[in-house]
């Protein structure tokens, strides 16, 4: 296990999280959701406390819990008072290492993940952006995080137990803390709660091909939700940060394109942005944009003209105010301690090593018109995977 | 932390809390108006009026004005309620005056025409946005039955139609009323210099003329009506249940959350055992609202067409457990802990900071350190929160349902 600790001077409060190598992409085939029913199960009892006692041992520490299931890991952690670190993670050393996995709790976890897959369909942005990721990554890598109903169906609690047996690996678990704490005590307390034999493990994915250019999915709502990404560098390419400073142009501030094109100009849409998405095995630009249907078309054209128009030019007033959106949202995120433990660990995930502020800070320093501009001459943004949830159609030039 | 404050003559009143440790800082204009001031004809003039304002001043285009905030690195943006509407910015402290200085310019807006005509479309299409989240749309819904007439039930966006028929003329004759420096507080926390900020309000604010502006604080018992509404596209059942509550000036608004949490917190409550934890229904959540002269608990359900009668019957039966017997010590202690947690982790940012900052000024008009929240709340007694059960009986409530049309023999 690979412990990282970041500490905060200005803070009272300490954020932890456990990383475990079972993300939606790691898991068996036939298996789609079974990442959220196992992050449900493993807090149903665990150690020598059943699932209310264990429950009532959280809150009764104050924790702000946190749990995600993604592409590469589900990760469990809290925020709260630093005093009650050490008790926290005895709580928590039981739920990753002994939880109960009774038959009838794995019944209503179950039950459970299949309600939130029926309730997307009542979420259509949510559901848009999940369908994207599925279309846009080579499978498995863009696996839906939330499930489908078939293969939920399907899961027993004796595959479900298998999963948690191989995949929970202490070999490949990041842990991160980060705001007050002694680093000494935890590594101490760690060491004693999850010493083991190291595991083999880590297998790489076999990547299977991309999904269709477009997918559509009709909804009586009152607007078409668009989700739309295309390729881009990953976070351990040397044009990572002229990547971010692009995305930055087209979608950073108020006054990047895509919101002063879309929507200030042409009134078209209230929901309108793009966002760098990175995993370890690929990357792309994701972007959303929720319009009603008669604008839908007309919405999707602009957004793809803007993607195609950036490579035409940027000025440097727009890369000045890119970087320092940039730079600056670094720093405000860096006063939470919930967002440094989180940073962390997925820093030392994707690049193997954990990056300074300050390194994050020149790299981006570092960027200019010219290289930003001879990034996306080598790197065009192109070849868009395009799904649409709503009453109507789109066409894809 | 340091506190300080002062008025300008013409009522503007400005605050800050000062901690120099902190890498950032943010600044808000706390307007105290929104949908519940507004009557039917202009509903949704506050929210509408709100996006106007980043489409800047007699010297400033909307585009001007957002690249001059993008040059900052600003976090920037602004939300309406139905009593408020907050201008916000999180900053590094070296921009913080710059971007102090674009507030203050932009709370004199140019609101012209054109800008109303393309802005009018934005608008539609957020009100079309939240008709897509059933989540959201059954409580603007249940709100608006519950509360039957009092103002506290308008829309905050507005319907497609009060917003077609509004007109640019009305939202000046508003923003001439409402926007009054004597019903405005300019609130800041964080790394700054404070003596930099009342000078610069000073200069770009002492102008402003102040008025006569007040607000009906009628409180609201709610109207305990039970509706259900169908849409074809839905597929999952949406309950929102509502009940009255004291308000934000009211020393019981601590007891009042602790109770909201016992009852509904994502874990750990009531609900989540009775019915999240049994797989009855996927989300179920109760939370305390304060408001000005009045407050509301709500709660919002969502399960399965199958399921509903079965969660409807167990809700009952929370609320009929918690008249006859009450809550115990240990749900307390729970909830105070994770109450107490949120608050000091929430605070730690300047930006969580400004906003208890700003909504203590406006409702109460007075400086409440964290200490004094934290205090406040370790203070609460599950007598004090008994009391609050017999007076307000959150069992006695608003339900309005959002869901799929019924098959028959359902």
């Amino acid at each position: 296990m690979v412990l990282l600790g970041e500490p905060m001077e200005a803070v009272e409060s300490v954020a932890f999280g456990f990383m475990m190598p079972a993300g939606a992409a790691r898991l068996p085939d036939g298996c789609c959701g079974a990442g959220s029913v196992i992050a449900d199960w493993i807090f149903r009892g665990a150690g020598d406390k059943d699932s209310r006692q264990l429950s009532d041992a959280l809150d009764g520490l104050g924790l702000v819990r946190g749990r995600s299931v993604g592409s590469s890991h589900i990760a469990v952690g809290a925020a709260l008072e630093a005093g009650n670190l050490a008790e926290a993670l005895d709580l928590y050393a039981d739920i990753i290492l002994k939880p109960s996995l009774k038959d009838d709790r794995f019944e209503l976890a179950r039950q459970l993940a299949i309600d939130e897959v029926l309730s997307l369909d009542d979420d259509p942005r949510h559901k848009v952006m999940l369908k994207l990721r599925e279309q846009f990554y080579p499978s498995p890598l863009g696996r839906n995080t939330v499930g489908n109903i078939p293969e939920l169906k399907a899961l027993t609690a004796q595959i479900s137990g298998q999963i948690i047996k191989d995949k929970f690996n202490l070999s490949q678990t990041i842990f991160s803390v980060a705001g007050k704490y002694d680093f000494d005590a935890v590594c101490r307390q760690i060491e004693r709660l999850f010493e083991s034999e190291p595991k083999e493990g880590g297998e790489s994915v076999t990547l299977g091909p991309r999904q269709g250019k477009y997918t559509h999915i009709d909804n009586d709502g009152a607007q078409v939700h668009i989700a739309l990404m295309t390729g881009t560098v990953k976070p351990t390419d040397e044009d990572y940060y002229n990547a971010r400073v692009a995305i930055s142009v087209l979608s950073g501030g108020m006054s990047a394109r895509l919101f002063t094109e879309v929507r200030e100009k042409r009134g078209l849409c209230y929901a309108i942005g793009a966002r760098y998405h990175g995993l370890k095995e690929a990357a792309g630009v994701m972007c959303y944009a929720g319009t009603t249907p008669d604008k839908a078309q007309e919405t999707l054209d602009c957004v793809i003209g803007e993607f195609n128009r950036l490579g035409e030019g940027i000025s440097a007033e727009e890369i000045d105010r890119a970087k320092v959106g940039l730079k600056s949202s670094l720093i405000l995120q860096s006063e939470s301690s919930s967002s440094r433990a989180g940073a962390i660990g997925s820093d030392h995930y994707i690049l193997g090593r954990v990056r300074s502020l300050d390194e994050i800070k020149d790299k981006i320093e570092a960027t200019s018109v010219d290289s930003v501009l001879a990034f996306l001459r080598n790197n065009p943004f192109r070849d868009f995977t395009v799904v649409t949830i709503g009453p109507k159609q789109v066409k894809i030039q | 932390m340091e506190f300080k404050s002062e008025k300008l003559e013409n009522g503007l009143v400005i605050i800050g809390e000062l901690n120099k440790s902190a890498k950032s800082a943010a600044v808000g204009f706390f307007v105290k108006t929104g949908s519940r001031d507004e009557t039917e004809q202009i509903n949704g003039v506050s929210h509408f009026l709100e996006h106007m304002l980043f489409k800047g001043t007699e010297k400033l285009s909307a585009l001007e004005v957002n690249e001059a905030f993008d040059r900052t690195g600003a976090q920037f943006n602004a939300f309406t309620s139905e009593e408020n509407t907050v201008y916000y910015a999180a900053v590094l402290p070296e921009y913080l005056a710059e971007v102090t200085e674009l507030w203050t310019q932009l709370m004199r807006p140019a609101l012209r025409d054109e800008d109303f005509n393309i802005e009018k479309n934005v608008i539609k299409e957020e009100i079309a946005m939240y008709k897509d989240l059933p989540s959201f749309d059954v409580m603007d819904r249940c709100r608006n039955l519950h509360f039957d007439g009092h103002p506290c039930g308008n829309s905050v966006l507005g319907s497609e139609e009060s917003i077609d028929n509004l007109t640019a003329g009305q939202m000046r004759e508003y923003f001439a009323r409402r926007y009054a420096p004597n019903n405005i507080v300019l609130a800041c926390a964080g790394n700054l210099d404070w003596n930099q900020i009342c000078s610069l309000a000073a200069d770009s604010c002492g102008s402003w003329q102040p008025q006569t502006v007040g607000r009906k604080l009628d409180h609201s018992r709610g109207s305990k009506k039970k509706e259900r509404v169908e849409k074809a596209n839905l597929v999952r059942e949406h309950i929102c249940l509502m009940s009255s509550g004291v308000s934000a000036q009211d020393p019981r608004r601590f007891a009042a959350s602790l109770l909201g949490t016992i009852i509904g917190d994502d874990v750990g409550s009531r609900f989540f055992w009775e019915l999240v934890d049994k797989a009855l229904a996927e989300a179920a959540s109760m939370q305390f609202g304060a408001m000005d002269g009045t407050g509301a608990f709500c709660s919002y359900i969502r399960c399965g067409s199958d399921n509903v009668t079965k969660v409807l019957d167990i809700v009952s039966s929370i609320f009929n457990d918690l008249d006859r017997n009450g809550i115990t010590e240990g749900e307390l202690t729970k909830a105070k802990n994770k109450i107490l947690s949120a608050l000091v982790i929430k605070n730690e940012l300047p930006m969580g900071r400004l906003v208890d900052l700003g909504f203590n000024w406006t409702y109460l008009q007075q400086y409440r350190a964290i200490e004094g929240d934290v205090n406040a709340i370790k203070a609460v007694t599950v007598d004090d929160v008994h009391s609050l059960i017999e007076q307000f009986r959150p069992g006695d409530f608003t339900q309005l349902s959002l869901g799929p049309a019924r098959s028959a023999g359902q």
